[in-house]
C-alpha cells in the first residue's frame, strides 16, 4: 500500500458489509453504492437479512462497475466484517486476493479465510464504544477505512456523509462525522494513506442512470401504464410495491390501499376492476395462497387484475427473506376449475417496469388474471438501470362501449359470444350498460346457467382468449452463441448470473446460448422452438421440485434435452458457482448431496 | 334514464325465494326506496354475497356483482372508492358477512366508506339447508355457541355512523330505515349498516317469535340515536328482556373514507381516460427521485 502508482482502474469490485441485523451494514452500502454511482460508476446492491428488526447475521453486498452488470459477481473483494459470524458466513466468497476488514472487538479473525487474504483488523466497536459511548457509530468508523482501501478521497467521503445524515440532525451527522475522522485515524495506523487504496477511480461524469429495484419498478411500470387501483397487505418482499404505490399512485388520483389482509386485497381491487379502474394487487407466498379464490374468480367473471407474485422461501411462512421461485405451479395451475391466466417473467429492474406496463395492459385487453412472476432478489436487490423509456410505453384501453355505443347497438350483453372471444365492458354508471358479473357459470346476459351447451360454449370463450393473446405475449430474450449445442433458460433473478455464468463458460471454451423466457403461460413456440435447437438445456430454477421444466415439458418441450439445477437453499447463486455446476454436470461428475440435479425422464 | 327504456339487457330474473320468505320485503322496500331517491338503475351498483339473499342483484335493473361468499364488503369498497359517483349497496345474509366475511365487517366499520350494507339476517343457512349461523341461539341443532349482535359490535368503532335494524314484517319502518341508509350515503356521510331480520319460512322460521320480540327503538320517547352510550345501553337492557331492538339504533358523525383517501383535484380512480390522463409531470418527478 506504499504506493498509487500502478494502482488498477477501479472497473469491478464488489464489498460486503456484514455483522448482526442493526449494526449498520445496509447504510454502509447503501453510501458506497450512492458514492460510487457519483464517480460514474454502476452499481448492484443485495441484502441478505432474517425476518427481524434487531440482531442475526445481516449482510449487504454492493457490486460496482463500468459496463453492464446484472448480478452481484463471483468473488468479494472486500469484505467488511463486524464480528466472528460475518467473516464464517461469507468467507466462501472470498479468495486469495480477497481483504478483509475485521472489527477485532469480539475476539481474533477466525481461521476459515483462504490463504492470502489480506486482513485488517481493529477494534471498531470497544472504539466506538469507548471514544462515543454508542457502538452503533463503529460502522461509520469502518467507513472510514473501506472508503480509503477503495481509493475514494477522504473529502468526498465527508460529502456523503453530510448529505446521508443532515437529515437526521445535526447533532446526529456530527457524531458520524467524528466517527468518520477517527476511521481515517485508524487507516492511517494499519499504513492505509490518503490516495492510497486499492484502486484508482477514474472519475467520469455519472451515465443518466435510475438506482432502483424490481419492487419499485413493477409499481412505476403499472402507474404508467394507467394502473389507479392497488391493494396491498404488508408482506416480505413485496411490501415495497405497496409503499412505493401509497406514495406516487395519490399524486396522479389514484388509490393505493393498505387492507386487513389479502382476501380483503384482491376483492376490493376486483371491486375497483368492476368499475373499469386499472388494478393490481402484490403479495407473496404466504398472501399469494390466500387469494387463490379471487384469482379463478377474475378468471371466471372475466375481471381485468394484475397479480404481482414477489415469491419467497416456501412452502408456508418459509424463509421470508430468501429468494425463490417455487410458486409457478400455484401461478400456473393454481385455483379450482379451469380458468385462462397470462404469467410473464421479468428478469431485471427495467424489465419489471416495461413487463408491469405491458401486464396491466393485457388485464384489461383479456379480461383476466394477469401475474408477475418476481423472486426476492428481482424484488428488492438495487440496479442501476436506463432511465425507463415513458414514450415506448402506452396505455391501451381494453374493449370498453360508452353510452353511445350501447345506444346504437341496442343491445348490451357483458358476456357476449364474440370471433376473438372478448365481450365489451360498460363500466358501472354508463347509462343502457347494465350488466351482471358473477364467479358463478352465467349466460351471454351474466345470469346463473346450468344450461350445458351453454356451459361448454362459455368455458371455451374464456380459455379461447389466450389463444387470442398468443399472437401477442412477451417473447423470450436470446443471448449468446445462437449456434451453441448447450442453452440454458431461468427466469427473475437468475437472469443476470445465468449470463455472467456464460461469459465464464466462454473463457473456458464452452459455448453457451441463452433464453430468457418472458411468458411462461401460456407456453409460447419460442421455449420449445429453443429447446429443440440445442442438445441439452440447463434449465435452472430457485426451487426443488423443477417447476418450471414440468410446466415446460408439460406444453411439449422434450423432457430428454433438459437438464436441471435446482437450488433452495435460501442462497442466491454467484455466477462461478452455476459455473460449477455446470462443469460438474458436463463432465457427468457426481453432485453434491442436497442439491439434485437429475435428468427429467 | 330515458335511454334505458330502449336498450336490451339482462331481464331481471325471478326471486329464487321460497315463498314467505323475509327476502321479498327486502327487494321490495329495496326497490321503492331507489325510486323515490331518483337513483337511476345505472347509477346502482348492487353487490351480493352467498347465500339466499346473495341472489338479489339479479332481481333488479342494476350494475349487479355476485361476489365471492364473505368478501362483499371489500368488493364494494373498492367499487366506491374507485368510482365514488356510484350508488354502492351491499348486501348479503348473516353467514356471509358475520362467519366468513366477519372481519371485513370490522374493517369497514372501522374505515366508514359511503356505501349501503344490507345484512338479510335469518338466523341460518338457508341455502346449504339450515345449518347453525353466527346469529343462531345457543341450542339450534345442538348450536353449542350464543349469536352475535352485529349492532352491538359496529358501536364500538368510533368511525360507525350509521346503525339500524329492521324487520321484514314491519315494512313501513324498514322503508323509511332504507331512505335513511341512502340518504346518509348519497350525502357522503360514511357506511350504513343496516340488517334486516328476514325470517327463513323452509328452515327456521322465526316470523312469529319475531314479531313478539321486536321491540321500535324509533317509537321510544327520550331515546336519542346521536348517543351511543344510550345506544350501548338500551341494547343490552333490550336484549336481556328477550326484546331486539328496530328501527334507527346509532347516527355518528365520522369523516368518510372516500373523503379522506382521494384526491379532491383529481378525478376519481374509474373516471381516468386509459391512455391520455395527463399525468407525465408526476411521472417524471419519479424518474427525477431515483436519479442519483
Amino acid at each position: 500500500m506504499s504506493s498509487n502508482n500502478g494502482r488498477p482502474i477501479l472497473e469491478d469490485v464488489n464489498v460486503i458489509v456484514a455483522g448482526q441485523g442493526g449494526d449498520g451494514s445496509l447504510t454502509v452500502i447503501t453510501m458506497l453504492a450512492e458514492l460510487l454511482r457519483t464517480n460514474g460508476l454502476n452499481v448492484y446492491t443485495e441484502r441478505d437479512v432474517l425476518s427481524r428488526i434487531r440482531g442475526g447475521h445481516a449482510a449487504a453486498t454492493m457490486r460496482a462497475f463500468t459496463g453492464d452488470r446484472y448480478c452481484i459477481g463471483s468473488n468479494i473483494n472486500l469484505l467488511v466484517a463486524l464480528d466472528e459470524e460475518a467473516v464464517e458466513k461469507n468467507a466462501r466468497q472470498l479468495d486469495s486476493k480477497s481483504i478483509v476488514v475485521y472489527d477485532d472487538s469480539g475476539g481474533p479473525v477466525p481461521s476459515v479465510l483462504p490463504e492470502g487474504t489480506k486482513v485488517y483488523s481493529a477494534p471498531f466497536n470497544r472504539i466506538a464504544m469507548r471514544t462515543m459511548r454508542r457502538e452503533l457509530y463503529k460502522n461509520s468508523i469502518a467507513f472510514g477505512v473501506v472508503g480509503r482501501l477503495l481509493g475514494l478521497e477522504d473529502e468526498t467521503l465527508r460529502e456523503t456523509f453530510i448529505k446521508h445524515f443532515q437529515r437526521m440532525g445535526q447533532v446526529i451527522l456530527e457524531y458520524n462525522l467524528e466517527a468518520l475522522g477517527l476511521g481515517f485515524h485508524l487507516a492511517d495506523e494499519m499504513g492505509i494513506h490518503k490516495d492510497e487504496g486499492l484502486y484508482k477511480i477514474k472519475k467520469t461524469a455519472p451515465e443518466k442512470r435510475l438506482l432502483i429495484t424490481g419492487n419499485e419498478s413493477v409499481a412505476f411500470g403499472f402507474m404508467v401504464a394507467g394502473g389507479r387501483f392497488f391493494c396491498g397487505y404488508p408482506i416480505t418482499p413485496s411490501s415495497e410495491v405497496l409503499e412505493t404505490l401509497q406514495k406516487w399512485l395519490p399524486r396522479c388520483g389514484g388509490v393505493a390501499r393498505q387492507t386487513e389482509d389479502e382476501l380483503a386485497g384482491i376483492n376490493m381491487a376486483i371491486g375497483a376492476a368492476l368499475t373499469g379502474a386499472r388494478a393490481m394487487v402484490a403479495t407473496s407466498g404466504p398472501g399469494f395462497s390466500l387469494m387463490q379464490e379471487g384469482v379463478g374468480h377474475c378468471g371466471s367473471g372475466e375481471i381485468p387484475l394484475v397479480i404481482v407474485d414477489c415469491q419467497r422461501s416456501g412452502p408456508s411462512t418459509g424463509m421470508p427473506t430468501k429468494p425463490e421461485q417455487s410458486d409457478l405451479n400455484l401461478m400456473v395451475f393454481g385455483g379450482h376449475g379451469d380458468f385462462p391466466r397470462i404469467v410473464l417473467t421479468p428478469g431485471h429492474p427495467d424489465d419489471c417496469f416495461y413487463l408491469t406496463a405491458e401486464a396491466t395492459n393485457l388485464a384489461d385487453k383479456y379480461q383476466c388474471p394477469v401475474f408477475l412472476a418476481m423472486d426476492q432478489a428481482l424484488s428488492q436487490n438495487i440496479a442501476t438501470v436506463e432511465p425507463f423509456d415513458l414514450d415506448g410505453v402506452s396505455a391501451v384501453p381494453g374493449k370498453r362501449v360508452e353510452a353511445e355505443d350501447i345506444e346504437k347497438l341496442g343491445v348490451y350483453k357483458r358476456y357476449e359470444f364474440t370471433e376473438d372471444n372478448i365481450s365489451a365492458f360498460a363500466a358501472p354508471g354508463t347509462p343502457g350498460g347494465l350488466s351482471l358479473v358473477t364467479g358463478n357459470e352465467h349466460n351471454e346476459w351474466g345470469l346463473v346457467s346450468t344450461d350445458p351447451v351453454n356451459r361448454v360454449k362459455m368455458m371455451n370463450k374464456r380459455m379461447g382468449k389466450i389463444e387470442v393473446a398468443k399472437k401477442e405475449l412477451p417473447r423470450g430474450r436470446h443471448f449468446g452463441d445462437s449456434g451453441a449445442k448447450i442453452g440454458f433458460i431461468g427466469i427473475g433473478s437468475l437472469f443476470g448470473v445465468i449470463l455472467e455464468a456464460m461469459e465464464d463458460l466462454k473463457k473456458e471454451g464452452i459455448k453457451t446460448q441463452y433464453l430468457q423466457p418472458r411468458t411462461i403461460w401460456p407456453v409460447l413456440e419460442d421455449i420449445p422452438a429453443f429447446i429443440d435447437k440445442c442438445s441439452r438445456v440447463y434449465v435452472v430454477e430457485l426451487n426443488a421440485q423443477a417447476q418450471l421444466a414440468h410446466i415446460l415439458i408439460h406444453q411439449g418441450a422434450d423432457p430428454g434435452k433438459i437438464i436441471n439445477i435446482l437450488r433452495y437453499d435460501g442462497i442466491p447463486y454467484r455466477p462461478a458457482e452455476l459455473v460449477k455446476r455446470v462443469l460438474e454436470a458436463e463432465s457427468g461428475s457426481k453432485i453434491k448431496k442436497g442439491k439434485k440435479e437429475a435428468k427429467l425422464q | 334514464m330515458t335511454m334505458q327504456t330502449h336498450i336490451k339487457t339482462f331481464a331481471p330474473a325471478r326471486p329464487i325465494w321460497c315463498a314467505g320468505c323475509g327476502d321479498f320485503a327486502v327487494q321490495g322496500v329495496l326497490e321503492k326506496s331507489l325510486r323515490k331517491m331518483d337513483i337511476p338503475p345505472h347509477k346502482l351498483m348492487l353487490l351480493a354475497g352467498i347465500g339466499c339473499s346473495g341472489t338479489i342483484q339479479n332481481n333488479l335493473p342494476c350494475y349487479g356483482y355476485h361476489a365471492l361468499h364473505g368478501r362483499v364488503l371489500p368488493a364494494a369498497i373498492g367499487a366506491k372508492l374507485a368510482n365514488p359517483d356510484l350508488t354502492v349497496i351491499a348486501a348479503g345474509g348473516d353467514g356471509d358477512g358475520y362467519a366468513i366475511g366477519a372481519g371485513h365487517l370490522v374493517h369497514t366499520f372501522k374505515s366508514n366508506p359511503s356505501i349501503i350494507y344490507i345484512v338479510m339476517n335469518n338466523s341460518n343457512y338457508g341455502l346449504t339447508k339450515g345449518q347453525a349461523s353466527p346469529t343462531s341461539p345457543m341450542g339450534y341443532r345442538d348450536n353449542a355457541e350464543s349469536g352475535l349482535d352485529s349492532i352491538l359490535m359496529g358501536l364500538s368503532f368510533p368511525a360507525a355512523t350509521f346503525l339500524a335494524r329492521g324487520f321484514s314484517g314491519n315494512p313501513e319502518q324498514l322503508e323509511r330505515l332504507m331512505e335513511s341508509a341512502l340518504e346518509h350515503t348519497e350525502s357522503k356521510k360514511g357506511f350504513a349498516f343496516l340488517e334486516i331480520l328476514s325470517p327463513c319460512v323452509t328452515y327456521y322460521d322465526t316470523h312469529r317469535e319475531w314479531r313478539a320480540r321486536v321491540y321500535n327503538i324509533d317509537e321510544e320517547v327520550g331515546y336519542d340515536p346521536a348517543d351511543r352510550g344510550m345506544a350501548f345501553q338500551r341494547s343490552v337492557q333490550l336484549k336481556d328482556q328477550g326484546r331486539i331492538p328496530i328501527g334507527h339504533i346509532f347516527k355518528g358523525e365520522h369523516a368518510s373514507l372516500e373523503s379522506l383517501i382521494l384526491n379532491k383535484t383529481e378525478l376519481p380512480p374509474a373516471q381516468h381516460k386509459i391512455g391520455s390522463d395527463g399525468h407525465r409531470e408526476q411521472y417524471d418527478k419519479f424518474i427525477d427521485s431515483y436519479m442519483g
